[in-house]
């Protein structure tokens, strides 16, 4: 069940591929086949459903291209 | 899980680290920095020390040349600039005249043990009370990925087709090691950020290394090793997996001086 999510900022991303590379959980994928405004990779958040918002994605991004949501219980009461 | 998708309350855990300049750094400088470089990291890891220690009001940044200067324009302190790695002489004259500032500079390799290594074994012998981050990237990174005196031993660069040769070019240059030695420094370490636990560990490397400085105790050094994919002529992917193979072997991590009293 997804616990966050996250949005990708695709005018400042550079391709890099750090945040697929340390999502530990394989949320987020590089297709290859798509691009921004510049020609850079864009990476895709493919599998929201496994996300828990640990936030190492945005840690990583040395382009502070993505920020990271946590879903706030609303059960609690 | 559509239901929840619809409109669950989120909150904001991680996002642009709160001293940046948004504008100036979506329009601008995003563009100065290469795919895959991560000296923009160490400048997320420094406004992030900061804000967590309160001293964001009293912060002054001294820049140093090279691709770590961009920075100047995104972090939100006070920031000057030094002639080409005469970065700690002016950290030196600023503290000397508002003592109750946190000065520091960001220094790159050539810029700090290159060109300004009379300008930091000065700052180091008077045991200055400033603080000096520095980002390796094992090359002269702005002007093309020349040979650095950080440079590995058999790495090839502009400058060293054939790879460092240390009967002709010598061998690399130890900063963190070398500043230990001193007897006015009270904390010097080596991080990197090519993994996860690295970084959260170079996060509290420059988090204590602003806390000396607050105490008041001596210098403090932090070398932060990062990728520069373009000169290296690899992938970011590859270059993370260059330095957990070759750079770490020759650079070990960790904490070389943690005192916090000098006699």
């Amino acid at each position: 069940m997804a616990k966050g999510e996250i949005v990708i900022d695709e005018t400042i991303c550079k391709g890099c591929g750090y945040c697929a590379e340390f999502c530990s959980r394989g949320c987020i994928e590089i297709p290859g086949d798509k691009f921004t405004a510049k020609g850079y990779l864009i990476p895709v958040f493919a599998h929201p459903e496994k996300c828990n918002a640990c936030g190492v994605c945005a840690w990583m991004c040395p382009r502070f291209a993505i920020d990271v949501y946590k879903y706030v219980e609303a059960t609690a009461k | 899980m559509n239901k929840k998708a619809e409109g669950p309350k989120k909150e904001k855990v991680v996002g642009t680290p709160a001293l940046f300049v948004t504008e100036w750094w979506t329009q601008f400088l995003w563009d100065m920095y290469c795919p895959g470089c991560q000296t923009p990291l160490v400048g997320r890891l420094i406004a992030e020390a900061i804000e967590e220690l309160g001293i964001g009001d009293r912060a002054i940044m001294v820049m140093g040349n090279g691709c770590h200067a961009y920075l100047a324009g995104g972090l939100d302190f006070d920031v000057t600039s030094g002639g080409h790695g005469r970065a700690p002489d002016i950290a030196t004259a600023m503290k000397r005249v508002m003592p109750d500032g946190i000065v520091f500079t960001v220094q790159g390799d050539g810029d700090c043990v290159a060109i300004g290594a009379d300008a930091l074994i000065g700052a180091l012998s008077r045991g200055e009370k400033i603080t000096i981050i520095m980002v390796n990237n094992t090359n002269y990174g702005t002007t093309g990925g020349q040979m650095a005196p950080t440079t590995i031993v058999g790495q090839v660069t502009t400058t060293s087709p054939q790879g460092r040769n240390p009967d002709v070019e010598g061998y690399p240059t130890h900063a963190a090691e070398l500043v230990a030695t001193f007897r006015g420094v009270s904390y010097s370490a080596r991080g990197s950020l090519h993994t996860t636990a690295n970084y959260r560990r170079t996060k509290k490397y420059i988090t204590t290394a602003f806390q000396r400085q607050a105490e008041g105790v001596g210098l403090s050094f932090v070398e932060v090793i990062t990728a520069c994919p373009p000169n290296w002529h690899m992938t970011p992917i590859e270059s993370l997996a260059w330095i957990e193979e070759k750079a770490i072997p020759d650079f070990p991590l960790g904490e070389f001086k943690n005192v916090t009293h000098i006699e």
